[in-house]
């Protein structure tokens, strides 16, 4: 049936009762603000925490040895450690490190393509690893070659200098040399500390920086030193895949069997270093996802509640109108149609708060500007918020018998 | 137009059953004006209920128009509501909110015309009840009497064939009851089929037929005036 909508006299009726629709349109208007915002940021946390670190993050832990003794051999227990660890069958490779990605502490130095002061430098963190550290770490060579067991050397703090040659990610390449095809940046000189000349080897595709707020996140050297300062040693392991548990404990032991010369401390799983690290970016996520549901329930129930409100109000009116021949659905309509004029006059509203919200938090806490797209969004999301909440209230109006018109006065 | 035959009306609360119409049957004729009189609770607004299909019964059959409207369901029963029956009620019903011209149009809304031709039909039928220069009046703003009138401009609307009024006048001083009862027979005499409840027997005096109601039967039934009445409108 060709029925008319009735917009005009319920849009009429609005502006006679316009102080409870005013409210919920306000309360719509700033849930809506709130969610749009809370939405973005944490879609933004979420991208950040999606990126990868490059390293086996589900079979991969770290551990430090501390010698103590005052004879303590550092060098050969190193060697000595990672054979033994190499061996446990739980684990698929183990190297010395200095740092670990995205731990929050770590190593960075400025590179330059050409030497001398004042010239243009890249920014980059340091791992100092063994031959074994591209299968420790889980990264690949996309060019290029690993470093070999002889060009390695020991790092106590004494030395002076870097080794000849370093391993840098694919990002770093591009940061140093811009457009230059991977297989041509192998062998190029960068210069470190101004003018000590490093030789580029190999090209790996990702390893993160200690650091998941830097925005060289991307810029990684691998430089070919065991890392000891103070007989203190950092051992990074991979296990065999999900055989992490058990080669935590394997390493554990084998470590311990020295406990009178060296401490053994920091244990921790890859899984752990993350979830610390991004630790804030979780919770943050989580308190707002509770003030988003938190504020929509309040908003639905307030919709509900203007809406029972109306109907228990006009229940004779909607008795009369069921007697003058609308149909149930008629009724629904009516209910659905006043929900959508209050939720429109809401999300309008609430689409330009939502924008100056954004404009606040860029301005004052280095937010990103919000996409576009989350205000339509966020819009047709509290228009079916509205549609929904107002239907029992609405088929509760639909019920109410046409008899209601001639049996109260 | 009307038939009812032998119509039952049960209402059970837990408590108790009240059987508000029973064995009730009654045939109105198209073109009747039909007075309802009887005790209060002795099933007369069950009776106009029924009649204009808001509520249904318990047993018994109903014939609207020649047809059996038993089974029909709730979207049929508005339809019928919308197109044949206009309703008055006691409490004149009007939306507060609404203007006048609002008001009657809300059955015409239900009805799907265009809304040139309900504009036409609105003012047409405000002029009728003789209110077209308040239209854009809110109820409240109006008397009584006049609220009546725009109920009656709202029953008029769809151009029902059939208006059922429920004490029409109950809420109204005797000036204006008179005033709108005039207005009724007018109508009637256009050829609306009318069925009107009231308490008072001057009012009912002045329909063609007079029907009295008593513990949910009709217990009497007697023409007043019809003969009377014929010789006026052919005369
Ligand atoms: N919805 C209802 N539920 C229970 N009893 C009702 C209901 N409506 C009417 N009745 C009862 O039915 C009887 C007839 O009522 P009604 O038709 O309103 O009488 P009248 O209009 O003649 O005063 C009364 O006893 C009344 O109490
Ligand atoms: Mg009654």
């Amino acid at each position: 049936m060709n029925a008319s909508l009735e917009l005009g006299p319920i849009f009429r009726t609005l502006l006679r009762n316009k102080m409870g629709a005013l409210l919920i349109a306000l309360q719509i208007a700033v849930t809506m603000t709130i969610v749009v915002n809370a939405i973005f940021i944490i879609d933004e946390r979420e991208a950040l925490m999606a990126r990868v670190s490059g390293v086996d993050e589900a079979d991969s832990f770290y551990v430090n040895s501390n010698g103590f003794a005052s004879d303590f051999d550092n060098p050969n227990t190193i060697q000595e450690d990672l054979r033994q660890i190499r061996a446990l069958p739980s684990v698929r490779n183990v190297t010395t490190i200095n740092a670990i990605p995205i731990s929050g502490g770590g190593w960075s130095m400025s590179l330059q393509t050409e030497a001398g002061e004042g010239k243009d430098d890249v920014a980059t963190a340091v791992y100092m690893v063994d031959h074994h550290g591209l299968e420790a770490l889980d990264v690949q060579l996309l060019a290029g070659q690993n470093f070999t067991e002889q060009e390695l050397r020991y790092r106590d703090g004494s030395e002076e200098g870097w080794p000849q040659n370093i391993i840098i990610t694919q990002a770093l390449a591009n940061d140093l040399f811009p457009d230059t095809a991977i297989d041509e940046v192998i062998g190029k000189t960068t210069y470190i500390n101004n003018d000590e000349p490093m030789q580029i080897i190999g090209v790996i595709d990702a390893l993160q920086a200690p650091w998941i707020g830097w925005e060289q996140l991307e810029n990684t050297m691998l430089s070919p030193e065991y890392f000891a300062f103070n007989n203190s040693t950092t051992y990074f392991v991979r296990a065999q895949d999900g055989m992490r548990d058990q080669a935590m404990r394997a390493v554990e032991e084998y470590l311990a069997q020295r406990a009178n010369e060296r401490l053994v401390r920091g244990m921790e799983s890859f899984e752990n270093v993350r979830n610390e690290s991004y630790g804030f970016h979780a919770a943050m996520i989580k308190i707002l996802t509770i003030v988003m549901a938190t504020l929509v329930l309040i908003t639905g129930m307030g919709i509900v509640g203007l809406a029972s409100f109306n109907v228990n109000k006009r229940k004779k009116q909607i008795g009369t109108r069921r007697a003058l021949g609308a149909t149930q659905w008629q009724i629904v309509r009516y209910f659905m149609l006043e929900n959508f004029m209050i939720t429109s006059i809401g999300v309008l509203t609430g689409a330009a708060l939502s924008i100056g919200l954004n404009i606040l938090l860029v301005n004052f806490f280095e937010l990103n500007r919000i996409s576009w797209y989350y205000i339509p969004i966020g819009m047709l999301c509290l228009w079916v918020l509205g549609q929904l909440a107002v239907l029992g209230p609405a088929k509760k109006a639909a019920n109410i018998p046409p008899a209601m018109a001639t049996r109260t006065v | 137009m009307l038939k009812m035959e032998n119509i039952a009306k049960v209402y059970r609360t837990d408590v108790v059953e009240t059987h508000a119409l029973k064995e009730f049957s009654l045939e109105v004729n198209e073109g009747d004006f039909v007075a309802v009189t009887g005790p209060s609770g002795s099933g007369k607004t069950t009776f106009l209920n029924i009649a204009g299909l808001l509520e249904t019964y318990s047993a018994g059959r109903y014939f609207l128009d020649g047809n059996d409207v038993s089974g029909i369901s709730d979207a049929a029963r508005s339809r019928v509501r919308n197109e044949k029956i206009g309703f008055i009620f006691q409490g004149f019903n009007l939306i507060p909110d609404l203007s006048l011209f609002d008001n009657v149009d809300v059955p015409l809304r239900y009805r799907g015309f265009s809304s040139k031709e309900r504009k036409q039909r609105i003012e047409q039928s405000l002029d009728t009840v003789g209110l077209s220069n308040r239209m854009r009046h809110l109820p409240a703003q109006l008397s009584g009497g006049q609220q009546q009138r725009v109920a009656i401009a709202r029953a008029l609307a769809g151009s029902p064939r059939f208006l059922l009024a429920d004490e029409p006048t109950g809420n109204l001083d005797s000036k204006m009851a008179n005033s709108v009862m005039t207005l009724l027979q007018e109508i009637n005499q256009q050829g609306t089929t009318i069925v009107m409840v009231t308490h008072d027997p001057g009012l009912a005096a002045q329909a063609k037929r007079n029907i009295h109601v008593r513990d949910g039967q009709v217990s009497e039934l007697h023409e007043v005036n019809t003969e009377h009445t014929r010789d006026v409108v052919n005369g």
